[in-house]
Parts: structure tokens; sequence; C-alpha cells
């Protein structure tokens, strides 16, 4: 079928592309940048006079005031990064992201293997309780641990006689942000290994591979661009969340604060500079995976894509 | 003698039986086609042969030894996959070498053995010089034979094969299959192919089991199952055929109240159908015979292909006339001059 068939009107398509292009504009595109504005204020106003400067046909003085805006504005925004709390908060994201990713990488491969490569009972169950974590909201997610984990919890009182702090504390935090980031490896996984099916697999026994020898010559290879795909997105979901991670962590400053967490503290006290300045860094984590996802697909598209 | 025997072997897929008690024995060195329409379980009993799936009932024997039990990799089969299954991000030559590099060290031949034995096989299935390139690199045709030189790498015992040229174009698929019945005749190993063309199935095999409903309607050579059908289905099934409704009653056989110049034989009274291929009937000029009227007239070859319709049945009839042939839309009479009945 060629392409002309379903393509509309000039003027219809002009107005569906500037539709689109609008709301990416007012709902990402200028969010986005107004927390690096918030994050330097002092380059607002360095922007401000050099584009008065720009206007008067004085481009070197406009250069110069927009350099100027920007150094002026870096002391406090690195002031308030370094931050001890703040810092506190970066050390314990990345720590989380490093626990729970590499454990996600492993249960959303092998859950994804055992689901597209062999039949069992209790199969659709399975697929079922892989989104969970997606379908049910996040607080809820937190209160799960609250539930098990805290002081009047299941295994709560044996967990205090044992002086071991799972809520609260920094066990939790990876474990509430295990539990939501534990979807994305896998769903990821599953279409594409479905699609593969189980051909490669089989030939690779066939010719006398065991188990393993075939998961890692056949199964891992083929499935690797995805994979990466899918830890780029659970790492940026786990260095993200909020909700479920707020529940457990008791918000003790400099302990148990993860980023997101820290903003929002921040906010509260109305220490807006330093908010925007740690979102900022937050922003600026998830936009560096969104590029190197942008570059797997485009580099790797002949592949099959990282994303298919 | 018998390479591989097949004893009773059933299995089901829920209530559904995909293999109904299947006997079958294959000679060593035989080339064996098992002939089938999509879903009459031809594909499961060669996974079954393979390993790759197991019967609920019944024994698989390699030349004596029984093993059902063992797992593909025990086997010492080569199989061949419809879409190749080629390891995509590996060199055609790490494809071919893979059944060796995966063994235990003990049993792993020594690199400059392996890379020797790749060139060999490579060789075998015409492809030297194109072990650097990647599957994605290669044509379907050479795909397919990188995946027989992978397969044919491990020694296997037996070989089996699942559409071979099932996802080939029809001219690259003639010529695969001829090269691939010249390679067999070279290396003489006890093979197994599954099709559902039948005339793959007869320019290739020695002998065809022709599979319906998870049973074998038929084990023959290619001339004996074209020629003397056990059934009606294998008479449907292989060739082209005309199907007439008939009822045979005290010795005589009748197509509505006319009397057939046929012989019941063994079939009981009732209803039956008489079958008769194109080419063995041949246009009355007398009265009786099988009216027709005929809608269309090709060129076939040298032949003429006569379309109609049988009247009083409405069944579609196909002859085939040498010289003159009738016009569309003429009354003629029909005399088959070879025939078969079944009831």
């Amino acid at each position: 079928m060629s392409a002309a068939a379903i393509t509309e009107s000039g003027v219809a398509r002009r107005i569906l592309i500037g539709a689109a292009l609008l709301f990416l504009l007012f709902f990402l595109l200028l969010p986005l940048l107004s927390v690096f504005a918030q994050a330097l204020p002092a380059a607002q106003a360095g922007m401000a006079r050099a584009t008065a400067s720009f206007g008067l046909g004085d481009v070197g003085t406009a250069i110069g005031q927009l350099a100027a805006g920007f150094r002026e504005s870096l002391g406090p925004y690195l002031a308030a990064i370094e931050n001890s709390d703040a810092k506190a908060a970066i050390h314990l994201t990345l720590l989380t992201a490093a626990i729970s990713v590499p454990l996600n990488l492993v249960f959303g491969l092998a859950a994804a293997w055992a689901i597209t490569k062999f039949d069992f009972p209790g199969k659709g169950i399975l697929i079922t309780l892989i989104d969970l974590p997606l379908s049910v909201s996040p607080v809820v997610a937190g209160l799960i641990y609250i539930l098990m984990f805290g002081a009047n919890g299941w295994i709560g009182p044996w967990l205090m006689e044992h002086d071991l702090q799972i809520v609260f504390a920094v066990p939790g935090i990876v474990l509430a942000t295990t539990f939501v980031t534990f979807p994305f490896v896998a769903r990821e996984l599953i279409p594409l290994m479905t699609e593969q099916g189980r051909d490669d697999e089989e030939a690779a026994v066939s010719l006398g591979a065991n188990g393993w020898q075939t998961f890692w010559h056949v199964t891992l290879p083929n499935v690797r661009w995805g994979l990466l795909y899918g830890v780029l997105l659970c790492n940026a979901r786990a260095m993200g969340e909020f909700g479920a991670v707020s529940v457990v962590s008791g918000h003790i400053r400099g302990e148990t604060n993860t980023m997101p967490l820290e903003v929002e503290i921040l906010y509260n006290e109305y220490n807006f500079l330093a908010a925007f300045a740690v979102a900022s860094l937050l922003a600026g984590l998830a936009l560096v995976t969104l590029v190197i996802k942008s570059l797997l697909e485009w580099h790797y598209g002949h592949e099959g894509g990282a994303h298919r | 003698m018998t390479a591989i025997s097949v004893q009773g072997i059933r299995r089901n897929f829920g209530r559904f039986a995909a293999l109904d008690g299947i006997d079958l024995d294959i000679r060593s060195g035989e080339f064996m086609a098992l002939l089938g329409p999509s879903g009459s379980g031809k594909t499961t009993l060669l996974r079954i042969l393979a390993g790759l799936d197991f019967a609920d009932a019944g024994r698989v024997l390699f030349d004596g030894e029984d093993v059902s039990a063992l797992p593909i990799a025990q086997r010492k089969v080569g199989f061949v996959f419809q879409h190749y299954a080629l390891f995509r991000h590996m060199t055609v030559a790490d494809n071919v070498a893979f059944g060796l590099t995966v063994r235990k060290r003990r049993d792993r031949p020594s690199k400059a053995d392996i890379k020797a034995r790749v060139q060999e096989l490579l060789q075998l299935v015409q492809l030297n010089g194109l072990g650097d390139r990647y599957p994605a690199q290669l044509s379907g045709g050479q795909r397919q034979r990188v995946a027989l030189a992978r397969a044919l790498a491990v020694e296997p015992r037996i070989l089996l094969l699942d559409e071979p040229f099932g996802a080939l174009d029809a001219k690259v698929r003639k010529d695969l299959r001829r090269w691939l019945r010249e390679l067999h005749d070279r290396i003489g190993l006890t093979s197994i192919f599954v099709t559902h063309d039948q005339e793959e199935a007869i320019e290739l095999a020695d002998r065809v089991v022709v599979v319906n409903q998870g049973w074998i309607e038929q084990v023959a050579t290619p001339d004996r199952l074209y020629a003397e059908p056990a059934s009606a289905f294998v008479y449907d099934f292989v060739g082209e055929s005309n199907r007439l409704p008939v009822t045979v009653a005290g010795g005589a056989v009748r197509f509505g109240d006319q009397r057939l110049a046929a012989e019941p034989g063994n079939v009981r009274d009732g209803p039956a159908t008489l079958f008769f291929r194109p080419h063995e009937a041949r246009i009355a000029d007398t009265p009786d015979g099988i009216p027709a009227t005929v809608t269309h007239v090709r060129p076939r070859g040298g032949l003429w292909r006569v379309e109609g319709v049988i009247e009083g049945a409405e069944a579609p009839l196909e002859l085939d006339v040498m010289g003159d042939a009738p016009a569309a839309g003429a009354r003629i009479m029909v005399k088959p001059t070879r025939y078969r009945l079944f009831g």
C-alpha cells in the first residue's frame, strides 16, 4: 500500500502537526526549560540584558552579559547542590538505582525467559503479576512494605528484636524502588522474545548446547538492545520514583531522603533556588537517559531496533 | 536395516489428538517425506523424532536403541528449521561451528580442526568464501544451506528437516530441491523431511508417508502412491483428481440412474466415490458416459485443459485433452479409462 493513500490533505496535516508541536512546547519543553531557568536566576537576568543588548545590535556586549549572568548564577547553583543534605540525597538516589536496576535486570530477564520459552501452569497469573506494580498506586506499593516490615507489621517485631531496620531506612527504599520498577525490563523483553520464538533456542539445544550456553550465546545476544532499553527506562524510573519511596523513607534529611524527596522538602521550605537546582540535576539525568535511548534506536535500527 | 522405528506413538494437545497411534519403520540411508495438510500432525511427529517434543505413549527406536526419553542433545540428530533459526549475531562460520564449540573441553576439537571442518562443510553446501558474512547478508537459499551445514557439523545419525523449502520462492525452491537430493545421495544420511507439497515429496523422497488427522494413510514409493492410492484421502491429496458421487448396489456402480462401466471390486453396497485423474478419461462420442458442461478451455503444455461441471452432481470436472478440444459451453460425455472406487 502506498503512503499517499493514507495521507491527510495539506491543511489537515499542518493543523495536526501544529497541534502536536504546541502541545509538546507547552506541556513538556517550557516546563523543562523553566526548571533549568529557575535554577539559574542570575542567568535569566543576564539573558534579559543580553537580549536587550542584542536588540541594540551590540553582539559583543550581549555575549558578555550572558556569560556574566551564568557566572553569577553558577555560584548559588553549585552551593545548593554541594549542600550536605543534597549530596546525601544524590548519593542515596544513585545507590538505590545501583542496587534495584541490576536486581530488576536479573528478575526481568528471568521472568521474560520463563514466560516466552516455556509453557507451565500459572503463566497467565505470572504475566498479570508483572503488570501489578504499573497498575497499583506507588503509595499503595509503599504501604505494602510498611505493612510487612513496619513496627506493627507481620515481621516487624521479629526484625526489631534482631535490630534490623527495613522501613525508614535504605533497605526499605531499595525494596520499594525495586517493586515499582520491576515491570520495565520484563515488559520490554516479553514482546521481543515472543516475536523471536523458540526456534533459535531449539536449534542451539539440538546442536548440543546446554541451558546456560543457550542462554549466554543465543538468547542474550538476541535481546541485548531490548534489554538495554528496558534497563535505561528502569533506571530513569528508579531515580525518579517518589510515591512509594516517600511512604517508606521517613524523610530523615541527610539519611533517607532521595533526590525527588529532597526536591519536595526544599520546595515546601520555599527554598526555590535549591529545589530547582536539585530538580534540574534530576531532569538532566532523565534527559541523558533519553538521549542514550535515542542514540541506540538510531544506531541499531537495522538490527531490529532497541525498541520494537 | 531399520534406522528408525516408531511404535504406537500418541500425542495429545489438550483433548485434541495430534498423533493417534503412529507406527513407522525407516530404513538406513533412506530419504523419507512426511506429507500431509497443515494440522495433520506431521511436524509433531518430526519433533517427537528429534526429541523437541515427547509422546504421551509409544516408543522411538534409533538403530534398535530406545531413545524415547532422551532429550534432543543426546539423540545425535541434525534438525533444520523451516525459518532456518540461524544465530543472527554470529557469522556464517560461527553458526556452522556452534555445535562443535559448545562441546565440553575434552570432546571439543582444536580450534584449527573446527576451522577445517567448517571449511569442509561450507564447501559441501557450496558456500565457500561466505564464512565471514552474517545471516542477514545472505539470500534465503543460502541461509537454508548454512542451516544444513550447521546441522551436519555435529555428525548426526539422522537428519530431520521441517518444511525445508517452505520459506523460499518457487525458482530457488526447485534448485535447492535438486541440490538436496544430490547431497543426500552423496552422503547417504538417513533423512526425513516434512512437507505439505505433494510435488516436493514425490520429486525428492525415496518413500512418502502420507499423514492425515494424526494417522498414517499410506507409506509408499512416489510411483506406487500415485498409481495405487490406499484411500480416498491419498487419491485426492496426491495429484489432481475428479470425484464423482456414486452408489454401489448389487454389483453395479451407478451415477444417478445411469450404470457406469465400473466394477465395484470390494466396495460394499451404499454410497461411494469414484475418482479419476484428468488425463485418465476421454470424451466419448456415444451418448453413454458422465454428462458434463464445459466452462473453460485453456492450453496447457501440448494439451488442452478442459474445465467443466458434471451434470447431476454439480461437481467440478478437469480433463486433459489432446488434439481437438470442445468449445466452452459444449455438452460432453466423459468416460474414465482408469478409475478408483472408495466406499
